[in-house]
């Protein structure tokens, strides 16, 4: 039993229950229950939202990682005992959550830009935004997996493959063949699976941009929710800074949010063009005007950068080439005039900058610099100015064949062609092209005598009719087997074919088989099973045909419709006695 | 691969080549025995330089002439490019020679480029310096040969650049092993054995075989002078990437003088007369030397110079220059002075009139003579005069003196040129601007004055781009007559890209960049909805043009208030260009970091803008390009109006023709970025409905045009849609023809093609015969002797 963090009395989806929050899961129990109807791992929180302070109802959700809608719980103790629960939960979750995001792929502390103060003041001890599933060490490489894992992995791929899942359900449940057979083949829908999971989301791309929704009365409403604050605090370092130096000293928390949302800090973070026109609507905050940057609209960033030095994309250096000349380009072409957006490019440009080094590490500076201009750099360099469809793809290497006996082999066929060449005449082609002149000649007479017998033309006529009029007969008759027989049908087809399947990778196993390990010897027991099961499909088509006779189906239909299955099955039992009865002699002899 | 154009030996570093590389190599090789000049416009990205320099490079290799190859390029991505690609000729060429001797020779095969000093110097403190400018003058303070001759006698006395004294130690001519280097390996090179890459270069120019500069090294007067002017006549230039080459001329002649920098000429001026007084007191000789030799004449002056003590050139092109002696009113140092400040104080008056002022040179100088007496004489040698007083003066930090060598160039400008420019002083920005901020603009009307030089003095030009249509236009405005004048098709196996025409968003209402509508919320939602809907449904990256900046930075802030840029985030991250060159550099490198990583990102960026030229967005950089609103100029620049009135009257060019063959000419440039060799893929959204309409469509070069078919030139968003949906997923899959034979060629296939075309000459050459018979006048009918000398191989 799984120790119990905290427990609370709560409502979900209108009916009363009980919230658990355990080490590995939060469940809910509906009253009167054993078994509990939510339980949500905790790898999967992804975020948490809380109702205001004083709210009526005491509500907590919790958002999934693959699912934002989530799960709405409502404390439905006494006010005064709810709170005092949910702030219990809410405790526990923020932990979970950030948990799960600073386990992120890439935990690579995000550099927090300008100079940064000396200790990083986030209050959530997470960094990154990315809400990503904990990568756990799984590798997709299946060998590597322990049982439970390959377990889930196969009960996932079942589900979402209904086909496969009823084949499952025939053979395995049925006990006709074992699991590992069964997997046998079909490794790479695991692999693929198991690729799936552990792939990672990255970050959402929508810059930080909390929208203040009007409420009537004319008041400006923003909900803040611990996971916004801890992204305003991921994309403005300036107001984590703010937070850390007033909270709680100056300022309570809801007072601190209050005030940042009427400040000119605020203002200049949203991401419009507009708030700039509003600035003066807004009051002066003697706290936060402190931390309010002057505006980035120079024409030069206000942050140097190092210089680009990859000489193929480094658009400066052309500037640089050669002195100014000309006059002055016109005004539209000039760059920067509307000062307003300025920022918001700047802004866009860095925060699409920080979302790339969220998930792919920042540029290390030694490879911007090109010092070491070895051969690498001359390949990469050829990389981007090659043609590759220029080149010969057949030039490449091929795969030399290996003979045996070569010279035997070469031998032979100069032999023969030697042979050959003795015993051909010489054709004369002269004579030989007197001669088809020859026949030719007075080719337009005998043309002109020409004639098609009648009967031959409507016989070939009469034959693509017919051949027409019975594709046409097929195509407007409906498959109109019952539908109990079709199913039957269908899955005595898809049977035999696993069982086909497996006699033939018995026999001959695939060469790059990554985990059957089995010796020759159970893989002939293998075959000598599948060929037992094969040589009843006779009997089980039989047994459809008798049973479509029940229900009114001719038996021929039935037939012609197994026939090519039958057919194959035949050939490999053929196929299997030849071989047994060639290994039985062979081991007599 | 080895092949034969006629009896040449062309080494191709590929195993296939594409049918257009093939002709445009033959006509290529046409131009340079005829030894005259070619107009050329081969599909983007159907590897235009690699052919290029594969026939040249052979070409030089066979022929004992060895004519030294000028390749001009418009960037330096584009130049480092080119040199990149050469490398890779050489290292082909070397590794598949024939024989010993054919393989030292490779080897000795020499090529580099030669860009800005800032670009190229490593020296840790100069190198610093963020301004070109500062870097020069820096540079010249630490090189001229006064302070070298000084250091050198008494070490420490001056400061000197390690970096290039160490080149002096070297050979000249071997100041670098022979090969290819790329701008970069220069700068490694330096480092390496702590020598300078610029005058490296610069020094070995006389040596290399090819060499590799921006069009201004050739173009620009001011420049060509110090760089370019011991090149010898019978050279190959080539101008790649040339369809704006017409505006790099015209830019090469104009100047633009404000107040600030009339401000500070003056300041020059009064610390020139400041420099004067001193010098009269310690070292009167110096001026009266400088005084003898002015009066003997000026060449001599200026010849002796060398690289590292020319600073200044004259802006006149180098017929127009004046031979005579330097007139007797400014030859004094003092009078010199006193005249300069005359003609500062003249100007400073000027920009005083609060009203639009154009005037024609001639009507300037009377003005001016009218005012102060200044003759158009002395102002003719106004450059040349302070060029060499500055050099009497021994001055430091030139850069200082910037806005007064700009006056001065001015002053010898407007005094040389009657015809092909004019004057327009503009008190105010815009319209509605009410503080007076007065440009003077100089401004040449005529692209055809500055290449005139090149045509003149080098046997072969080629003018060559991806985008060059109409062909015919480039020979009308730079007034010359080619021998081949050429366009390729593209030939595909099947559509490697897909040009859309939409015209209106999925609401009908037509979409359009024209000004009256631009920002007709309707319109800007809809050119927004198109960004989201191709955001969605495009791998890895997409490239957005935008006509101007002003268009750009205000649709920027609108999509996102209107949350369109928010849909866009969900999708891909958004990056855009900045006034600030590196801060785009690196949010171009960021970009292709997206687009690696199969994040994706969309870029928006402008039209004739600083990412449009010579940054290349093929495979997944680039997998759809939106041209949002036809790219034409601001037509109420009254220098463009003026330009356009110059070209009606001398060459016959309508306006409106001349504008939507410019518009065309960029949106067809910006969206050719996409392809790189046939296997590459992308879409070309062009949004305007003014595209749909036959005649603009026709300017575009017939490689884009052959493929818009007439559904797709007139679509709303959501059939764009469908038809970029139905397009990815075909073209995802892998192609199961060939495309060897047809737009793939063997070795095979060239020699199959060989023997058509001269089964053909001789067809004809019987059938000219025939005529012969018949009329004997008949002469010329397009066979020239190769043709017939190659029939006897």
């Amino acid at each position: 039993m799984p120790t119990t963090l905290c427990s609370a009395k709560a409502s979900y989806k209108k009916q009363a229950g009980t919230l658990e929050l355990t080490d590995s899961h939060l469940t809910w129990t509906q009253e009167g229950k054993k078994v509990p109807a939510v339980r949500v791992p905790h790898l999967e929180a992804s975020s948490l939202f809380c109702s205001k302070e004083g709210a009526a109802q005491v509500r907590l959700k919790l958002g999934l990682v693959n699912d934002e809608a989530g799960h709405n719980f409502t404390f439905t103790s006494p006010s005064a005992v709810a709170h005092v629960e949910r702030e219990a939960f809410k405790q526990e979750l923020t932990n979970i959550i950030s948990r799960n995001r600073s386990a992120a792929p890439t935990p690579l502390q995000k550099p927090t830009p300008l100079s940064t103060p000396a200790k990083t003041p986030a209050p959530i001890p997470s960094t990154s935004r990315a809400t990503s599933v904990a990568s756990d060490s799984r590798t997709p490489i299946l060998s590597g997996i322990d049982a439970a894992t390959d377990f889930r992995l196969r009960k996932k791929v079942l589900l979402s493959n209904p086909e496969l899942l009823a084949l499952h359900k025939e053979l395995v449940m049925s006990g006709h063949i074992t699991e590992s057979e069964f997997w046998d083949g079909r490794e790479h829908l695991l692999l693929a699976e198991a690729a799936a999971e552990g792939q990672k989301r990255g970050r959402p791309g929508q810059l930080v941009d909390p929208r203040p929704q009007t409420v009537e009365g004319g008041e400006v409403k923003i909900v803040i929710t611990p996971q916004l604050v801890h992204d305003i605090f991921d994309e403005f370092p300036v107001v984590a800074k703010a937070y850390n130096d007033n909270v709680p000293n100056k300022l309570s928390e809801a007072e601190f949010w209050k005030r940042y949302f009427q400040s000119k800090l605020f203002n200049a973070h949203r991401a419009s063009i507009r708030s700039s026109a509003t600035q003066h609507v807004v009051k002066n905050d003697p706290i936060f005007d402190k931390y309010l940057e002057k505006d980035d609209d120079e024409l030069e960033p206000r942050r140097a950068r190092n210089e680009v030095s990859d000489l193929f994309i480094n658009i400066g250096a052309t500037l640089e080439d050669h002195v100014e000349t000309g006059n002055e380009k016109d005004v539209t072409m000039q760059a920067g005039r509307q000062r307003g957006a300025l920022p918001l490019i700047r802004k866009f440009n860095e925060h699409s900058e920080r979302l790339l080094n969220s998930a792919l590490g920042e540029v290390p500076p030694a490879k911007r610099r090109r010092i070491d201009s070895g051969i690498d750099d001359d390949e990469d360099a050829y990389a981007q100015i090659t043609l590759d469809d220029l080149r010969d793809p057949e030039a490449m290497s091929g795969i030399t064949l290996q003979m045996q006996d070569r010279e035997r082999y070469f031998e032979g066929q100069l032999a023969r062609s030697a042979s050959e060449q003795a015993g051909g005449e010489v054709v004369d082609v002269r004579a030989a092209f007197a001669e088809l002149k020859h026949g030719f000649r007075g080719w337009e007479t005998r043309f002109s005598q020409f004639r098609i017998d009648k009967k031959a033309g409507d016989a070939a006529l009469d034959s693509m009719t017919q051949n027409v009029s019975a594709r046409l007969d097929i195509r407007t008759r409906k498959t109109d087997l019952p539908p109990t027989l079709f199913r039957q049908l269908t899955t005595c087809q898809t049977a035999a074919n696993e069982f086909l399947r497996q006699f033939w990778t018995s026999l001959y196993p695939p060469p790059t088989t990554t985990s059957s390990g089995a010796t020759p010897s159970q893989t002939a027991a293998k075959a000598a099973k599948m060929a037992g099961y094969l040589s009843k499909t006779r009997e089980k088509v039989e047994a459809l045909v008798r049973a479509g006779q029940l229900e009114g189906v001719e038996p021929e239909r039935v037939e012609v419709a197994m026939k090519p299955l039958l057919d194959a099955v035949e050939h490999a039992l053929a196929f299997y006695r030849a071989r047994s009865a060639k290994t039985s002699t062979l081991k007599t002899a | 691969m080895k092949f034969f154009i006629d009896n040449l030996p062309i080494i191709f570093p590929y195993d296939r080549i594409y049918p257009e590389q093939y002709a445009y190599m033959c006509d290529l090789k046409r131009t340079l025995d005829a030894t005259g000049h070619c107009v050329l416009e081969m599909p983007s990205g159907t590897g235009k330089t690699v052919s290029l320099l594969s026939l040249i490079v052979s070409y030089q290799q066979f022929y004992p002439t060895k004519r030294k190859l000028i390749y001009c390029s418009r960037t330096v991505p584009e130049i480092e490019k080119a040199l990149a690609e050469l490398k890779r000729l050489m290292a082909y060429r070397i590794k598949f020679a024939e024989t010993a001797e054919q393989k030292v020779k490779e080897e000795s095969f020499m090529g580099l480029g030669l860009t800005s000093r800032k670009n190229l110097c490593i020296h840790p403190d100069v190198s610093k310096e963020k301004k070109g400018k500062v870097v020069d003058a820096r540079c010249r303070d630490l090189t001229n040969s006064a302070a070298c001759e000084k250091g050198r006698a008494d070490p420490g006395s001056v400061e000197l650049c390690d970096w290039h004294e160490n080149l002096g130690k070297g050979e000249p001519g071997s100041l670098i092993p022979p090969g290819i280097w790329t701008l970069a390996d220069v700068l490694q090179h330096g480092r390496e054995n702590k020598t300078c890459p610029y005058f490296t270069v610069r020094r070995m120019m006389p040596f290399v075989d090819v060499i590799i500069y921006s069009f201004h090294y050739l173009l620009d007067p001011k420049v060509a002078e110090q760089v370019s002017k011991e090149l010898s006549k019978d050279a190959i230039v080539v101008f790649d990437e040339a369809h704006n080459i017409d505006n790099v001329c015209i830019e090469s002649l104009s100047i633009d003088l404000t107040r600030p920098m009339l401000d500070s000429a003056a300041r020059s001026v009064v610390k020139l007369g400041e420099k004067i007084e001193e010098i009269k007191k310690t070292d009167a000789a110096k001026l009266q030397d400088e005084y003898a030799r002015l009066v003997e004449g000026l060449q001599e002056s200026v010849a002796d110079a060398s690289d590292e003590d020319a600073f200044m050139a004259n802006p006149v092109l180098p017929d127009d220059l004046l031979k005579e002696a330097v007139p007797g009113n400014i030859r004094k140092a003092e009078h010199f002075v006193a005249f300069l400040k005359r003609f500062v104080e003249y100007l400073k008056t000027r920009m005083r009139v609060l009203h639009v002022v154009a005037e024609t040179p001639l009507s300037f100088l009377q003005h001016l003579k009218d005012i102060t007496y200044i003759e158009r004489r002395p102002l003719r040698f106004c450059a040349e005069r302070l060029q060499s007083m500055i050099r009497t003066l021994e001055l430091n930090r030139l850069d200082e003196h910037s806005a007064l060598q700009k006056v001065a160039s001015f002053a010898t400008l407007v005094a040389t040129y009657e015809k092909g420019f004019l004057l327009i002083l503009e008190p105010f920005e815009t319209d509605n601007a009410t503080v007076p901020n007065p440009i003077f603009h100089f401004t040449c009307l005529d692209p055809s004055l500055a290449i005139k030089p090149v045509f003149e003095h080098f046997s072969s030009v080629v003018i060559t781009s991806g985008t060059i249509s109409p062909l015919d236009m480039y020979p009308k405005m730079l007034q010359f007559t080619p021998v081949v004048q050429e366009t390729y098709p593209m030939t595909l196996t099947r559509n490697a890209f897909l040009p859309l025409v939409i015209t209106r968003g999925s609401d009908q209402v037509a979409i359009s960049s024209r000004f009256e509508v631009r920002n007709d919320p309707a319109v800007v939602r809809n050119f927004g909805s198109i960004l989201i809907e191709y955001s969605k449904i495009v791998p890895d990256g997409i490239v957005a043009f935008f006509p101007s900046y002003l268009y750009m930075e205000s649709i920027v802030a609108a999509w996102n208030d209107m949350g369109i840029l928010n849909e866009v985030w969900k999708n891909k991250l958004i990056f855009v260009e900045t006034p600030d060159a590196n801060e785009t550099s690196i949010a171009l490198e960021n970009y292709r970091r997206a687009c690696d990583n199969g994040r994706g990102a969309v870029l928006l960026s402008v039209a004739r803008g600083k990412v449009s030229e010579g940054i290349d967005f093929d495979h997944n950089y680039g997998r759809a390009v939106i041209m949002f609103g036809v790219p034409y100029q601001y037509t109420e620049s009254r220098i463009l109006k003026a330009r356009l009135e110059y070209l009606r009257d001398a060459y016959r060019i309508r306006e409106s023709e001349f504008l939507g063959f410019d518009a065309m000419r960029n949106a067809a440039q910006c969206v050719g970025r996409v392809l790189r060799g046939k296997t590459d893929w992308g879409l070309m959204v062009f949004a305007d409905k003014r595209f749909a309409r036959a005649d603009k469509r026709a300017k575009l070069p017939r490689w884009i045009n052959q493929y818009i078919t007439e559904v797709a030139s007139n679509l709303s968003t959501d059939m764009a849609l469908t038809l970029s949906k139905l397009f990815m997923r075909t073209i995802s899959q892998n192609p199961n023809e060939n495309q060897t034979g047809v737009s793939l060629w063997t070795l095979e296939d060239i020699e199959k093609a060989q023997a058509k075309q001269k089964e053909q000459a001789l067809l004809m050459e019987q059938q000219q015969e025939q005529e012969d018979d018949m009329d004997v006048d008949y002469g010329d009918g397009g066979i020239d002797d190769d043709v017939i000398l190659g029939l006897d191989v």
